[in-house]
């Protein structure tokens, strides 16, 4: 099916990009760099891409003036290369979340058959009624509110889509599914799309380090791009450590039990200060472990505000209604089946081997995050009383 | 001769017999295959076949206990180090097995012994009655009750959920017998394949109704009222009332009443239900969702609901699923807890098979079958009866020396039970 060119000039990571703009995608990356400059004004491509870092390092979740011209389709792929040779997981997921989300609000007011056309090119499988289907009813009192959509998704589509977002509503179970299908509506359709551009932008960081010097030292030989990456890493660089020191603060103010925490919330919480999406299963374990420890409602809130979907108003309600509730975090064991678990990823020993108990005589197992903080804050002051004595 | 080298040289026999006519799964070179021998209880894992001769070639030499086969594919299945495997995707793998779930025939033929005290019985506790605590050996056997109620879980999955939930073809399913307390169904699928752990937990909450949310279903607390779920909600409301529907309809009330009691509902609630009983298949037959019942609050509602949901949904070993790197039994191979043949089927012939009591040859998962008589002696305590084809064996106590036809001494041998004499 053949694309229209005005959307890939909108959309540009659709794959069609490929073939009905390959004399763009398909040239070497010095070429196409050095052609966009030669084509187009320098000043408007540093100022597209620039707008866009600025307001991903400043949290924004919009940008003015998306401009869905041919422009865009060469700042898209100049951006990539940009993420490609920055190197910075914590840039590439604040880039990938706005972008996702200036994506959402543009599908947003598409007619359903140009996101009919989107879902087609990116070979995902949905089913589209022109006249609505039902596929269920709200009752409440007299009220009735007809549940009906054009859409459907293939169910393996949509779990592909879904696999890093875990909000309740959108788990299968709680899904309407018959014939392989699941019934959707088009906002919530969109949102997966949004995870889709999301998911896109996240390019694995190089691992072989001499390949992306090589490439970085012959890209930054083009005058013009290294002047638009040198404003980026130092706008970043005031930024990081503006980002770090509140990070930092966040999670050390209150009691000092930042350094006891166990290997799975360190890991949890680093994924969302890197602006990783987390599981709902995650979410749900940092702000019930969290809560454990008497942690401030507005600064767990704020751990998650790196995170793609955020939402401080519903963030703050469930972080309060889970306080209300008390529910206690995951036991190691429900960490172990919900892959959650990092003893052995992250070697380690207590989690692993356990600790003395005196009272049982015998070694004993680790079997609760809160327990791992307990025995490490009473390994921690026992170090010190000791050190004390020392020095008394 | 040891037994196991009796055993392992029967075993042996069985493939040289078969050859060449052993199952060929699909991209057979890339699957990891695993192996446990007789003599140690390791799994041999990282192995891989070019050709089903190949496999067999090494069962024949080898006679192993066990032998799986990966539900993945994986570029280089022989490659020891997981991370340079090269994983290319992974078949949905359900796995049903008595062993998970409770059947009442085994309060007549499971038998345990707590580790702690010395305690036994028998049936599945989950903790000692005597000391509490809950590490037990057991002895688990198998009779044509469980293994239907296995069967029945797998046809509930295939035709409750997989096929018009999930919308998977027929021809896209495999089943087969596992050779011991239950069923293996692999759905090959190239969009399935590259599903991750993750989505396939999604799927195995699907299936059985883990995490479901009735508030998002539509259950809620409006003042005083009560609203419930409706059938015209084509998600799992539609189960759940349909469920209701024929329970209350088919169901006596002393029935009702035990299924209640398991649900873990207080006597003077469900009395209350029963009263009021009638007036509710009123309201949810005519698909409306105001649900009063005397004392039920929304809390007597979520226990009811989730009651249902247990009923409905398929008793699946959930890790077998979600573990993307998990090696199950070869189809063909011999299980060597049992000696019986892990048995593929067609779904049109899962409705009539009979692990215990096959008379399709093609299909009898009993490949020992044999009128000659073969002494053994009893090394358990306690050893329950064995019904195969009809004829029964047993109970024996330790020390019973017994002579039984061929396959039920191999069944024996291999449940490590009785010895040679």
């Amino acid at each position: 099916m053949e694309i229209h060119t005005e959307l890939i000039y909108h959309y540009p990571w659709l794959p069609s990009l490929n073939s009905v703009l390959s004399s763009i995608s398909s040239q070497d990356p010095l070429e196409f760099i050095k052609k966009t400059f030669e084509t187009y004004p320098f000043l408007e491509i540093r100022e597209r891409l620039l707008r866009l870092f600025r307001a991903a390092f400043e949290n924004l979740e919009q940008i003015i003036e998306y401009q869905a011209d041919k422009l865009n389709v060469h700042c898209y792929l100049i951006l990539k290369i940009l993420l490609y040779i920055l190197d910075n997981r914590a840039i590439t997921n604040r880039i990938a979340n706005l972008y996702s989300k200036i994506a959402y609000n543009e599908l947003i007011n598409e007619g359903d058959a140009y996101i009919y056309d989107i879902f087609m090119d990116l070979n995902l499988d949905i089913k589209y009624y022109n006249i609505p289907i039902q596929y269920g009813i709200n009752i409440t009192k007299d009220q009735e509110e007809i549940l009906q959509t054009n859409f459907r998704i293939y169910v393996f589509d949509y779990l592909k889509l879904t696999a890093s977002l875990r909000d309740e509503y959108r788990r299968l179970v709680n899904n309407s599914l018959s014939d392989g299908y699941v019934f959707i509506q088009k906002r919530n359709l969109i949102r997966l799309l949004q995870e889709y551009v999301r998911q896109k932008l996240i390019i694995k960081q190089e691992e072989d380090k001499a390949t992306l010097d090589n490439f970085k030292n012959e890209i930054l030989k083009l005058e013009k791009f290294k002047e638009i990456y040198d404003i980026i890493s130092s706008e970043w660089s005031l930024k990081e450590e503006e980002f770090e020191y509140t990070f930092e603060m966040d999670f050390k103010s209150g009691k000092e039990l930042s350094g006891s925490y166990p290997p799975c919330v360190k890991s949890t919480l680093k994924k969302a200060q890197e602006g990783q999406n987390l599981t709902h299963t995650e979410r749900l374990y940092i702000v019930w472990f969290l809560n454990s420890l008497n942690y401030p409602e507005d600064k767990i809130v704020n751990i998650f505000s790196t995170l793609p979907d955020f939402n401080r108003e519903k963030t703050t309600y469930q972080v309060r209604y889970a306080k209300k509730k008390g529910y206690i975090p995951y036991s190691c064991q429900s960490l172990k089946s919900y892959n959650l678990c990092m003893a052995k990823k992250y070697k380690d020993e207590l989690c692993l081997e356990g600790y003395f108990s005196r009272k049982y005589d015998a070694q004993r197992e680790i079997k609760h995050p809160l327990s791992y903080v307990r025995i490490k804050q009473y390994r921690t002051s026992h170090k010190q009383k000791n050190s004390d004595k020392q020095i008394n | 001769m040891t037994d196991y080298t009796y055993l392992k040289r029967l075993f042996q026999a069985y493939y040289k017999k078969i050859k060449p006519n052993i199952p060929v799964v699909n991209s057979f070179e890339q699957r990891e295959f695993g192996f446990i021998p007789w003599d140690k209880h390791i799994m041999i894992r990282h192995l891989s076949f070019k050709t089903s001769e190949y496999l067999l070639k090494d069962l024949i030499q080898t006679g192993h206990r066990h032998v799986y086969s990966s539900g993945s594919l994986y570029l280089q299945p022989d490659n020891s180090d997981m991370n340079k495997k090269q994983y290319i995707g992974c078949d949905l793998i359900i796995d049903i097995d008595v062993d998970h779930f409770y059947t009442p025939c085994k309060d007549n033929h499971d038998r345990w012994y707590c580790k702690e005290c010395g305690e036994s019985g028998n049936g599945m506790p989950s903790k000692c009655p005597k000391c509490k605590k809950t590490k037990f050996n057991t002895l688990n056997w198998i009779c044509d009750d469980c293994l239907k109620t296995a069967k029945q879980e797998i046809i509930k999955l295939v035709y409750e959920f997989l096929i018009p939930d999930f919308g998977i073809r027929e021809s896209d399913i495999k089943v087969a017998f596992s050779g011991h307390r239950g069923y293996h169904l692999k759905v090959e699928n190239e969009k399935i394949r590259k599903l991750t752990s993750e989505a396939r937990r999604e799927i195995v909450d699907y299936v059985t109704g883990e995490n479901i949310s009735f508030e998002i279903l539509g259950l809620r607390e409006v003042g005083t009222n009560i609203y419930g779920l409706t059938k015209r909600n084509m998600d799992w409301s539609q189960k759940i009332v349909t469920k209701i529907e024929d329970i209350l309809n088919s169901y006596s009330d002393i029935q009702l009443e035990r299924l209640l009691l398991k649900f873990g509902l207080k006597r003077h609630i469900i009395t209350s239900f029963l009263n009021s009983k009638d007036e509710f298949i009123d309201t949810i037959s005519k698909n409306r969702n105001l649900w009063i019942i005397p004392n039920f609050g929304i809390a007597t509602w979520k226990s009811f609901l989730y009651g249902i949901v247990h009923e409905i949904g398929a008793e699946i070993d959930e890790p077998v699923t979600i573990d993307i790197h998990r090696l199950i039994r070869y189809p063909g191979s011999l299980h060597g807890a049992t000696g019986f043949k892990v048995q593929e089927l067609g779904l049109n012939e899962l409705n009539s098979f009979n692990p215990l009591n096959e008379n399709n040859e093609k299909l009898d998962p009993i490949v020992f079958k044999s009128k000659n008589l073969q002494k053994i002696e009893i090394l358990e305590p306690f050893v329950p009866s064995t019904k195969i084809a009809g004829d029964v064996f047993g109970p024996f106590k330790k020390g019973d020396k017994i002579e039984v036809p061929h396959h039920i001494a191999v069944f024996l041998l291999c449940k490590g039970v009785a010895k040679t004499l």
